[in-house]
């Protein structure tokens, strides 16, 4: 649930980067925070494993300035992927005003994108909220990959019932990373 | 929570209230400071001897904190964990759930007393509770607030900012 202070004019936004493990949810935070100019970003942080897999999440302020004497701000956060988590990510969902579902376009990764996207609906009715109407985009990333597979084909699967917003991505080159970042932005202040 | 409410709108008077039990709470305390969150990690109020670069990364991480024991809580059966204390060398930490929707977090280090921050602590989660209720019921009419023009603006920086 975004925050609106009308006293320190300053609007909160939270918004969480879900999807399987390994399918790039950290990489597109690296990018961003790489990315946008420093006066408009803070740290990120990240609470990860030795070997750099995501074990609470990573964690990336984005302050937009002045917009009609609003301090307008958006917390992006990754959850950990790997399935075993399935708790830590409801936490890390909590009061999410928006999504992004980050998918691998492998072809050995479809059946994971698939349950990581019905655990994801379950998880937000679970917070009493309509998935339909809940605002979220896809990411298809890895289109790089020789195996990745066609967009038509990930359409069918993961977006032919819910029809949100979806972009191709490469976000270790950082190749459709704003694309979705703008778009999830546009559609959670678009909520508010 | 209602959730057909999408945000949380907090009037000046009502932050001053919210201050004003902060303040007070630290004061009577001896505490470093106290803020108010809500769970999706958003420092609604901070108040005390803050430094504001790291108030927004200790409230994602206080937030995670709090909902990852909700989901332990809910593991064990248990309602749920309405305070967590973390103890360290110098500073300690207090956090307490106010209506299961907000944290109240109280900073304080080894001048102050454990027992002082848990029996004031209750009082200021009272008056925190009912402040915010109030804040529930007037977030429904923020259309004074978020305009149309407000919009188009903010979707105008996002393309001047978010781009490679």
């Amino acid at each position: 649930m975004a925050l609106i202070n009308v006293a320190a004019r300053e609007i909160h936004c939270k918004i969480v980067y879900y999807g399987p493990g390994l399918c790039g949810k950290t990489t597109n935070l690296k990018y961003i925070h790489a990315a946008v100019p420093g006066q408009a970003r803070g740290d990120l942080l990240s609470i990860a494993t030795e070997t750099e897999r995501t074990l609470f999440f990573d964690f990336l302020p984005l302050d937009l300035g002045q917009v009609h004497g609003f301090q307008t701000r958006f917390h992006l956060y990754t959850v950990p992927g790997q399935v075993l988590y399935e708790r830590t990510r409801v936490a890390v969902l909590n009061g999410a005003d928006g999504v992004v579902f980050v998918a691998d376009s492998q072809q050995n990764k479809l059946r994971e994108d698939l349950a990581s996207l019905q655990e994801l609906a379950r998880n937000v009715v679970d917070q009493g909220k309509r998935f339909q109407d809940f605002p979220l985009v896809l990411q298809y990333n890895k289109r790089d990959v020789p195996n990745a597979l066609k967009t038509e084909i990930l359409d069918h699967y993961l977006n032919s019932t819910i029809k949100v917003p979806r972009f191709e991505a490469v976000a270790s080159k950082g190749i459709g990373v704003f694309d979705t970042l703008k778009a999830i932005s546009k559609l959670v202040i678009s909520k508010l | 929570m209602d959730p057909q409410l999408t945000s949380l709108v907090v009037s000046v008077a009502e932050t001053s209230h919210i201050e004003e039990t902060l303040d007070r709470l630290v004061a009577e305390t001896g505490a470093n400071y106290s803020m108010l969150l809500d769970k999706s990690g958003q420092v609604i109020s901070a108040q005390g001897d803050t430094d504001h670069q790291e108030i927004t990364a200790l409230g994602a991480l206080l937030a995670g904190t709090f909902a990852s024991s909700r989901e332990v809580a809910r593991l064990l059966k248990e309602k749920d964990f309405r305070v967590l204390f973390q103890q360290g060398v110098r500073e300690n930490i207090f956090t307490e759930l106010i209506n299961e929707q907000w944290m109240l977090v109280v900073m304080f280090d080894k001048r102050t007393h454990i027992g002082l921050v848990k029996v004031l602590s209750k009082r200021a989660t009272d008056e925190l509770a009912s402040i915010l209720e109030r804040v529930k019921l007037e977030s429904r009419s923020r259309d004074a607030v978020i305009s149309t023009s407000f919009r188009t603006s903010v979707e105008d920086t996002i393309d001047l900012l978010f781009k490679d």
